[in-house]
């Protein structure tokens, strides 16, 4: 027989776990609802420095770069990371990432970091570099703010061809990346789309449009003409809605801006060639799938490194493909839920292949010589890293950074004092390293000083 | 009115339960002398210890939001042990887990005050399927929407608003979806006279086959004469191997593969048709049907004439047709052979071809993910056998295209020009009328439409042909948000700034957007003319007119996009697919059964709407509704064809009502062994209308388990072991105990056998199916944890009430909806809850009406 409190309970508690698995909810919920879109373009136009593109390649100091390149559904959880005892420059190398070894005074490893906000494990990458709550907007089950990444494309990206270069694999559910179209999330926490196959990759960066300019500079009106005619029928839906609805609709004038911004810049570079480095690169075949695909990827964002393409990059590795083609049987999620066997021998052979393939990354990017003689590894700030621990673990995210690009003292194994450092205070590091100007970056508290000193 | 009793209880309760809503979720004092004594201490507003302070802490977690994340922390820092530290002193369990539980109850009750919209539904944009629907009800075309965001990933239900985010990214998908649907639709050359191919797959197997088998003979000889002769390294070469191992390799390549292919080649049916075949090194056996070009489309027929060896086990009889498009492969269907190998009979199978779409069809054998079925091949050599033939295809035809069935709306237009109409006129007409109808009735503005005139005029000039200079104009129709948007309170407004204020909500729908809401409620597409014209008209609102028109949208075939979206994303039935299962494990549980077990719950939801019937039937019934296919894996007798229909269950059978269904079963599994967590879970969240909260974050896996072999119930004992995982999981569990006699492929079992690499046997134990609910009902076994859930049917009544109306007014369940959930319940009680009557209550009520 059901008491009467158990009624009373089964009438007056949310049905709907999913959604409701966190709180930020707001009595003034309006008020946040409008906060959140009333970061409008002005800001983001007026950071376009009109600089003179052309002139970009000629500089003599090597610009600096950054990378991001995530990884999906975790890692294996007591093999990673070094012995957490052994820190400084003494540890021992975790077996798992002994390709790596070789690199070990030029990389790092980092403890403790952690997402606050981040609480189920299945978003997979979607707030990797953001930081951002979920949930922050009550009575709507999905919010994101901007990625570092794209905090740093409004500053570098300026002086490029290319703001940023999103690079993914194509099948980000099989791989536990979560919602979003790449790792990259814009100013307004919307999803930025990414180029997902090497072939997509390549031609963007590398292959020009025949077209001739006449033609384009016809194709890129009629572009802001078709924007101009949905903007009409947006105004007319604007006059009709409630105000609250308008702020929904606000999405829709933020796109056409986006748009705008993006027609503008490409208008800029309309009559400049794209560059090929010497020695040029070829396109990759479209049958490359799996782990060939990480180092054809890596191959491309060298080559654009040395043409200067773009500044910033993220990678949102494939995963399940990668498995597959190093001959696993099973899912790469059925792999991440591990039990003996099967499973975590393939989980290792995972560990052990992106090691593998950053092991060749950052071969050839200390192999690439800018012109005053250093290794294009000198100025990068390279990330290789998840915001998922292990199965649904969401703390200490594997971390594993490399490259001059930010100043950091290489070689060493950190492990954080305050055990839930957010990780975005490395974010937070990055950026200032690397000479963005940023006060501060999601959840950040501050830099992390170790990185620098000895 | 006639209650049953268990109403009246609810009715005399609901005035409590919304005094609770308005006092907030509020945890009993009596926690505070636990607090004082174990985390005050250092969390004081003296010492304020990791600059939380605990002191002055309301009990009254609604009070604000910082108040409500402190006790989140507080919550998370408990479950996971972290607090109090392993150095302080630790609270006893007993007091722990109280104010756990009550916590964690608080916790839910607050996130759903604060997630209270009030009613207020935001502006919705299409989702993903509405909008590949909407287009093809346009268009005729289906459109290829794989780059689009799949919002099924943001939210509960994709149909929530507040969670369909728009980008710019989207807004450029969208026109280009749009321009190639658009081309596909306009640009189609003239169809292509029907014609049949066929093929006959002996053709090129047997000399396939033939040929692989010489080369392995060929490598048996070139063994025996190079062991004749001294069987060294050094003289392997003139044999043709590298050295004397590599030469054994391919003696036992030979000895495994030879006479499988030998028996096959000797088979007198074999040379004029196909028996079907599984090899680990030389292919399957497939008869593939010639490509089908993007230009194409339309309806095409496969017939296969096929017999089947009636000895082999009936999962082999079975033929399987897919659709490849380059690396993809989408299973279409299974039908079952029954005439034997000397009298074969001719199977037909349907197809939709998509203009657009180069693929082929395929006829084979059924089959598992990934390489499971060489796994099975493998297991099957152990025991010297092979994987039986089950099918022999003589040949099989495709015939096609057939002409499409109705014409498309745009179709409509293009040919609807009247006498001496100008082309500019015919253009602005259509223009105009194509945009009304894709604006659901919406006139679209005059500036808008003299803007997409000059983009035809534009295009015109530019040389194009009068079909292709219209596709900018309609992409950009299709890119608008009067289309992409489900606008709303449009009759209100002043014209100038929004006539609605802030959060200003209550106002009826005009006729028109009452259409519009029904129709994406019921079948995730536009209004269709009829419906439309009742709305236009304002008969709409009217009870009766309501009613009949949501009898006809449940009754037509549209309506199973709602049956199928809604019962997938209520019951999380994703999960089915999360897992691979091994083909080794569970030999029977292919990607036919899995996609089978999934269709048995939306063809049982659809079955027990569409006959009225109690909704009891659900968590339990005398009938299973089910096809050929799953009857065998089901082992009931009897079910032939490949149509799902009721069929009426022995009064032993576990079967009837989802718990007793494969693919729940499934669902609450890694897909290696069952899972009494997930499956406890399932069944408080989506039977109970009772779930546990959110699992915390960061709590380790019982990984001081993982080196022993275990029952899955005595895994689950490391639970009960602490504190903070007893107080929820002493709820879950037991449920998940009860329907321990399912494995983790939903098939009956007395014991649970653990196995270990290699298909080893560790273990095997009887699986003990007895447990308690926390009120102390208590279950011996399946059968009666079945029944104490059916019994449980207005909780279960409640719980999915509360699902419709998240679905269909597209916002989140809210404290304030409690009073329309109560009073759409009570209307259907009468009918012992028919699906239907809670349909007809909830899109007959105020808040359905309304904005």
């Amino acid at each position: 027989m059901k008491t009467s409190r158990s009624q009373n309970r089964s009438l007056s508690t949310s049905p709907h776990p999913r959604v409701s698995s966190s709180l930020h909810p707001s009595i003034s919920r309006r008020a946040v609802l409008r906060s959140s879109t009333a970061t409008i373009a002005l800001p983001f136009l007026e950071s376009f420095g009109f600089r003179k593109f052309a002139s970009a390649a000629d500089v003599t100091t090597p610009p600096k770069r950054m990378v991001w390149l995530g990884i999906g559904f975790g890692v294996t959880a007591d093999k990673w990371f070094p012995n957490r005892e052994q820190t400084g420059t003494e540890y021992d190398f975790p077996e798992v990432l002994k390709p790596l070894e070789k690199h070990r005074g030029d990389l790092t490893f980092l403890q403790n970091l952690t997402h606050q906000h981040s609480k189920d494990g299945h978003s997979g990458s979607t707030f990797w570099l953001t930081g951002a709550n979920r949930y922050a907007i009550p009575g709507q089950s999905f919010h994101n703010s901007i990625s570092v990444d794209q905090v740093a494309a409004e500053q570098f990206g300026t002086a490029t061809r290319f703001t940023s270069i999103q690079l993914c694999g194509s099948n980000p559910g099989a791989d536990g990346h979560g919602p979003g179209l790449s790792l990259a999330w814009n100013r307004q926490g919307k999803p930025v789309s990414g180029l997902n196959t090497p072939v997509e990759a390549f031609h963007r960066l590398f292959s020009d449009d025949k077209t001739p300019l006449a033609a384009r500079q016809a194709q890129l009106n009629q572009q802001r003409s078709v924007l101009d005619t949905v903007l009409s029928d947006a105004r007319s839906v604007k006059r009709k809605i409630s105000t609250s609805d308008n702020e929904k609709l606000d999405e829709y004038f933020q796109s056409v801006r986006e748009i705008e911004v993006r027609l503008s810049k490409e208008e800029q570079w309309l009559g400049v060639e794209k560059k090929q480095p010497d020695p040029p690169v070829t396109e990759p075949s479209d049958s490359l799938v799996g782990y060939g695909e990480l180092g054809t990827m890596a191959d491309l964002m060298v080559a654009a490194m040395q043409v200067d393409a773009s500044r910033v990059y993220t990678y949102r590795m494939p995963l399940d493909t990668v498995i597959a083609s190093l001959g696993a049987n099973i899912s790469a999620h059925t792999m991440s839920h591990y039990s003996h066997g099967e499973r975590r021998d393939v989980s290792e052979m995972r560990d052990l292949h992106y090691a593998k393939f950053l092991a060749a990354f950052i071969d050839k990017l200390k192999a690439s010589k800018e012109a005053d003689g250093s290794s294009l590894l000198d100025h990068v700030s390279l990330t290789m890293g998840t915001n998922l621990f292990s199965v649904h673990t969401l703390r200490n995210c594997p971390t594993l950074i490399a490259g001059g690009g930010a100043g950091f003292q290489h070689g060493r194994h950190l492990v954080m004092d305050e055990e839930k450092t957010p990780l975005c205070n490395l974010w937070l590091s990055q950026l200032k390293g690397c000479g963005v100007e940023a006060e501060s970056f999601g959840d950040s508290t501050g830099v992390i000083k170790e990185l620098h000193a000895a | 009115m006639n209650l049953p009793v268990r109403f009246s209880i609810l009715l005399f309760l609901l005035p409590l339960v919304s005094a609770a809503g308005e006092s907030g979720a509020i945890l009993p004092e009596k926690h505070f002398s636990m607090f004082e004594k174990y985390c005050l201490d250092c969390h004081d507003s003296a010492t304020e210890k990791g600059e939380v302070n605990l002191e002055d802490l309301s009990f009254t977690l609604t009070d604000d939001i910082a108040t409500a994340e402190l006790w989140n922390k507080v919550l998370d820092a408990m479950n996971s042990g972290e607090m109090p530290p392993h150095d302080k002193t630790q609270v006893p369990d007993k007091e722990k887990t109280a104010f756990l539980r009550d916590l964690s109850e608080q916790m839910v009750l607050a996130r759903s005050i604060f997630s209270d919209t009030g009613g207020e539904i935001a502006l919705r944009r299409l989702n993903r399927r509405e909008y590949a629907n909407t287009l093809e009800e346009l268009l005729g075309v289906r459109p290829d929407t794989s780059f689009l965001p799949d919002d099924q990933a943001n939210a509960e239900f994709d149909t929530l608003g507040g969670s369909l985010y728009f980008s710019s990214d989207q807004l450029e998908q969208y026109l280009a979806t749009a321009r190639r649907t658009l081309e596909l639709a306009l640009l189609a050359k003239a169809p292509k006279e029907s014609a049949i191919t066929r093929v006959e797959p002996e053709e090129f197997y047997y000399p396939h086959f033939a040929k692989v088998a010489a080369a392995r003979l060929d490598r048996a000889k070139r063994y025996y004469e190079w062991e004749a002769a001294g069987g060294t390294d050094e003289i392997a070469k003139e044999y043709g191997y590298l050295d004397g191992w590599q030469a054994g390799r391919q003696l036992s390549s030979f000895q495994r593969d030879y006479p499988a292919l030998d028996k096959w080649l000797s088979a007198p049916e074999n040379r004029k048709g196909t028996a079907l075949m599984i090899t680990i090194k030389d292919s399957f056996t497939q008869t593939k049907l010639p490509q089908i070009r993007a230009w194409q489309p339309g309806r095409y027929i496969i017939r296969v004439k096929a017999g089947a060896y009636l000895e082999d086990p009936a999962r082999f009889r079975y033929l399987e047709f897919v659709r490849r498009e380059g690396q993809n492969v989408t299973r279409l269907g299974w039908r079952k052979v029954s005439a034997p190998v000397g009298k074969p009979e001719t199977i037909e199978f349907e197809i939709d071809h998509q203009p657009g779409v180069d693929a082929a069809y395929w006829v084979q054998k059924r089959t598992h993910m990934e390489r499971g079925d060489k796994n099975l091949e493998s297991e099957f050599l152990k025991e010297g056998r092979h994987t039986p033939w089950g099918v022999w295809i003589d040949w099989a035809e495709i015939e096609g295209p057939l002409p499409a069935r109705k014409k498309s709306p745009v179709a409509s237009l293009l040919a609807e020009k009247s006498g001496g109409q100008s082309e500019s006129d015919h253009a602005r007409d259509l223009l105009a009328k194509f945009a009304t109808h894709a604006f659901r009735g919406e006139t679209p503005n005059e500036e808008y439409l003299g803007k997409l005139m000059e983009h035809f005029e534009t295009g015109r000039e530019a040389g194009k042909k009068w079909k292709e200079a219209l596709i900018d104009p309609l992409s950009i129709v299709l890119s608008s948000p009067s289309f992409l948007y489900l606008v709303e309170a449009t009759e209100i407004g002043d014209g100038e700034t929004g006539g609605l204020g802030d959060g200003e909500t209550g106002g009826r729908l005009s006729g028109r957007e009452l259409a519009t809401r029904l129709s994406y409620f019921l079948w995730s597409a536009p209004p269709d003319e009829e419906l439309l014209a009742f709305g236009q008209s304002g008969e709409l609102s009217e009870p009766e007119v309501l009613r009949k028109q949501t009898e006809r949208l449940l009754a037509e075939e549209r309506a199973k996009r709602f049956v199928r979206h809604f019962t997938h994303q209520w019951l999380d039935m994703h999960r089915l697919r999360m897992f691979s299962f091994d083909a080794r494990t569970f030999p029977d549980f292919d990607e036919g059964a899995r996609d089978c077990a999934g269709e048995e719950i939306y063809e049982t939801f659809a079955t027990i709407l569409a006959e009225g019937l109690p909704l009891r039937n659900l968590l339990k019934s005398d009938f299973v509704v089910i096809n050929d296919l799953l009857a065998d894996y089901y082992g009931i007798e009897g079910v032939k064809g490949s149509h799902f229909r009721k069929v009426t269950l022995p009064g032993d059978s576990p079967r009837g009502g989802l718990i007793g269904t494969a693919a729940i079963a499934a669902m609450g599994s890694d897909g290696q062994r069952s899972s009494p967590v997930e499956r406890g879970v399932w069944v408080l969240r989506h039977l109970l209308n009772n779930p546990p909260p959110p699992a915390p974050p960061n709590v380790p896996q019982l990984s001081r388990f993982e080196d022993d072999v275990l029952s899955a119930r005595e895994l689950q004992k490391a639970h009960q072991e602490e504190a903070q995982c007893a107080q929820c999981h002493q709820k879950i569990d037991p449920i998940g105990y009860g329907l321990e006699n399912f494995s983790a492929a939903g098939l009956w079992r007395d014991s649970e056998t653990i196995l270990g690499r290699k298909q080893k046997v560790l273990a095997t134990f009887p699986v003990q199916p007895s447990g308690q609910f926390t009120d102390g009902t208590s279950f011996a076994d399946y059968f009666e944890l079945r029944e104490v859930v059916a019994d449980r049917i207005d909780d279960f009544a409640m719980g999915l009430t509360e699902a419709l109306i998240t679905y269909g007014l597209g916002r989140p369940f809210g404290f304030s909806d409690q009073e329309l959930a109560f009073s759409i319940v009570q209307q259907a009680a009468g009918s012992e809850y028919a699906i239907a009557e809670i349909i007809y209550a909830l899109v007959q009520s105020e808040a359905f009406g309304t904005y």
